[in-house]
């Protein structure tokens, strides 16, 4: 009898925690703070120091919850990542996600080694221990957050903090073995042997499974409750197994996550809704664990250095990594600044400071007590402030078009076709009378709760609810159509430029305007074909190039990605003028040394 | 480069009747030519001409055309408050009631752009906008365009 009244206890104490945590994110979203930070607190706060008084500090349970958690997050952000995502930032991102984990984790390392007098390998695994950028804090911020930033910056940000964890979590565990192996030479030997094999079978495991996963959904015919399930099943399976035989579990349950969603899945609308809540819920489970864990009365000896490196990670060790690895790949400065300053780190840092506990290593309760801390600051400081930061570097986008009334139905049996129901505004393309394309011809018009066919409704009207048959993928092409106007803020012409230009002007045209410096044999060049050379052939929207005194902004993009519209700046816009002395590029660089040397 | 180096009292039109965009412009061509000596016309057609490589209504119901000229003695600017708001193909769709025309000699060179770039910084100011927009007497606005602190050089 009493122990059924434990059970349901506890059943009602975690429940009761997860309520209160899901009820707190209504505050998180007025007041701004990082939802992740209140979900640690929660958890601190029920804990053994803390309101709630449990006492819980069984490290492998943690340790387990937390994987499971990771695995579900990751496979999740994999899987709402589109593969066009890795064309504009693949690239970076994985430089990011490898040598710059290496660098992050060796440049605290040493710093982590000075300030706590441990030894050379302890401090690395400090360094380790915190060396990834946190999926779930990087994710939600970006997302929720509802800024709009440069597809190429997000891209990058996204894909990194996806993509890295594998990477801290290999060094951190090699790391471990590292410092409980007996002789140096093994040692080495061994972590390069764990290192191929980890990326190794972690990849090609991903690859099958993620090819197995979208196989399995799209050949058995379920219960359409049941492909969810089925899914999380499947990618759990993909982790487990990959990591029983060696290989990286998180890094296959990412690249998993990546095949299957790019894959063409039935179900995938319910497939999405599900997965979305499931995140949720690991990642306050995830939290609450960490939280649960954490002893804070033990916090008070480690506060100062944790706090000081924390600010040596935030200020030195994440830029300087940040800047080196995106050398190659001409971000702007500020594109550069803002990749440096979201390097949030998370539950993965508080997970990992599990691997020394469990090894029993002789400062593992430093080590944790460190890392929890160095995440609390993190969150505090960069979570905090990823919008302002973003705003003061002139980053944000501002929205080219208003909110879409859309609903997409899922229909049974195909993956070809969805049925997408519009409300139509008065202020939409089409509610002021624009055709709708053929490609998109309405099968079914509603009216003041009437149906209708196309051929006896007449006019489109402001509050007709229209239905559309239409592939998946073309479904943003009809959102122009419908999209309620998006309002323009003064601050928007700083970042549009105030004036518009035709994109088939000529060069010479706007040069003798403006008395602008244009080469010559360029004189001829349409606007369109200036900027899309100087681009490289790809134009994203609010590219900027600068021209004597002026700027080119790439203001609108038609279906087929052409240029529509140029803005044009009389002076540096914000996001071209670096607010800080940092990050230069490599020609910057090169013009800096030269003056240096004359 | 400051507004009050670009227009005077007498460059402020407090009420514009014009039901057109080209109304507003030939208006504003008549006033710039009565002021610089220019002709109405060669005024009018440099104005059309760059209207023509793209709107210059840059949204919030404000438009800053502009345009250089052979023979001009300096940089000249023309503000006007429409009577009625009017369509100007703006960037936002939205009409226009507030018009800044700045004409520059054709050597003016950079010149024209600090110019533009300092109107443009201007009437970006929300609360300017609206007191310009609340003001009918002529000298009050001359004051408002010269006087506020986004006006002068930073």
């Amino acid at each position: 009898m009493i122990e059924l009244l434990t059970m349901n206890l506890t059943i009602l104490v975690g429940a009761s925690l997860v309520v209160v945590s899901i009820l707190t994110s209504v505050i998180s979203f007025r007041i701004g703070a990082p939802l992740l930070l209140l979900f640690l607190g929660i958890g601190l706060l029920a804990g053994e120091d803390g309101l709630g008084g449990i006492d819980f500090d069984n490290a492998p349970a943690a340790w387990f919850i937390g994987s499971i958690a990771l695995a579900i997050i990751l496979f999740d952000s994999g899987f709402a990542t589109p593969l066009a995502r890795f064309r504009t930032a693949g690239g970076p991102a994985i430089t990011l996600a490898t040598i710059g984990v290496v660098l992050t984790s060796a440049i605290l390392g040493a710093m982590a080694s000075v300030a706590f007098g441990l030894s050379w390998m302890e401090g690395m695994l400090m360094g380790a221990i915190v060396g990834s950028t946190d999926a779930a804090a990087v994710f939600f911020l970006l997302r929720v957050g509802g800024i709009t930033l440069r597809d190429r910056v997000r891209s990058t940000l996204e894909i990194e903090s996806g993509s890295n964890d594998p990477v801290a979590i290999f060094l951190t565990i090699g790391l471990v073995e590292f410092i409980t192996a007996s002789s140096v030479e093994q040692g080495i030997w061994h972590m390069l042997q764990i290192l191929i094999k980890q990326v190794g079978v972690g990849a090609v495991f991903g690859i099958l499974g993620g090819l197995l996963i979208a196989q399995t959904v799209n050949r058995l015919q379920l219960e359409t409750a049941l492909y969810p399930l089925l899914v999380v099943a499947l990618a759990l399976m993909v982790f487990a197994s990959t990591s029983t035989l060696g290989g990286s579990g998180f890094l296959a349950v990412y690249v998993a996550g990546v095949v299957a969603g790019n894959a063409r899945l039935q179900h995938s609308a319910v497939l999405r809704r599900f997965q979305d809540g499931l995140t949720w819920l690991a990642q306050i489970a995830m939290f609450l664990t960490l939280g649960l864990l954490a002893t804070p009365s033990s916090f008070p000896d480690v506060l100062l250095p944790a706090v000081l490196l924390a600010l040596a990670l935030i200020f030195l060790a994440r830029p300087l990594a940040v800047w080196l690895c995106l050398l190659p790949f001409g971000f702007t400065r500020n594109e550069t600044t803002f990749v440096a300053w979201v390097g949030l780190r998370g539950a993965v840092s508080i997970l990992l400071a599990i691997v020394p506990l469990m090894a029993g290593l002789e400062n593992a309760q430093l080590f944790f007590n460190v890392a929890f801390l160095m995440v609390l600051v993190s969150l505090l400081i960069q979570g905090w402030t990823v919008r302002p930061i973003a705003r003061w570097l002139g980053l944000i986008v501002p929205a080219r078009q208003g909110p879409v009334d859309r609903v997409e139905l899922e229909l049974p049996g195909q993956a070809k076709q969805e049925l997408v129901a519009y409300r139509i505004a008065a202020d939409s393309p089409v509610g002021r009378g624009e055709r709708i394309p053929r490609w998109a011809r309405p099968a079914l018009i509603v009216r003041n709760g009437r149906s209708m066919n196309v051929h006896t409704a007449g006019r489109l009207q402001p509050d007709d609810y229209i239905y559309i048959f239409i592939p998946p993928e073309q479904v943003h092409l009809l959102d122009r159509l419908f999209a309620r106007r998006a309002k323009l803020d003064p601050d928007d012409r700083e970042f549009w430029g105030d004036f518009l230009l035709t994109p088939d002007v000529r060069l010479s045209i706007l040069a003798d305007s403006y008395g602008l410096p244009v080469p010559e044999g360029d004189r001829g060049l349409t606007v369109a074909e200036y900027l899309k050379r100087s681009f490289g052939g790809r134009l994203e929207l609010g590219d900027r190039l600068r021209l004597g005194e002026v700027e080119l902004i790439v203001r609108e993009l038609d279906d087929e990605d052409n240029l529509a519209a140029v803005g044009l700046a009389v002076e540096p816009t914000r996001p071209s003028r670096p607010r800080l002395p940092l990050f230069q590029s490599w020609p910057e660089l090169a013009a800096l040394l030269k003056r240096r040397w004359r | 480069m400051e507004i009050a180096d670009l227009i005077t009292p007498q460059s402020i039109i407090a009420n514009l009747r014009a039901t057109s965009k080209k109304q507003a412009l030939q208006e504003l061509a008549r006033r710039a030519a009565e002021i610089t000596g220019l002709h109405e016309r060669a005024v009018f057609d440099v104005l059309l001409e760059r209207e023509r490589l793209g709107t210059t209504g840059v949204g919030n119901g404000i438009a800053i055309p502009h345009g250089k000229l052979p023979n001009l003695d300096g940089l000249h600017g023309l503000f006007a408050r429409l009577e009625r708001p009017i369509n100007f193909d703006s960037i936002d769709e939205q009409p226009v009631d507030l018009i800044f025309l700045l004409l520059a000699p054709e050597s003016a060179g950079a010149d024209h752009l600090k110019a533009l770039a300092r109107v443009s910084r201007l009437l970006r100011d929300k609360s300017i906008c609206e007191k310009l927009r609340g003001t009918e007497k002529t000298d009050a606005l001359y004051a408002l365009l010269t006087e506020s602190p986004a006006s002068r050089a930073a």
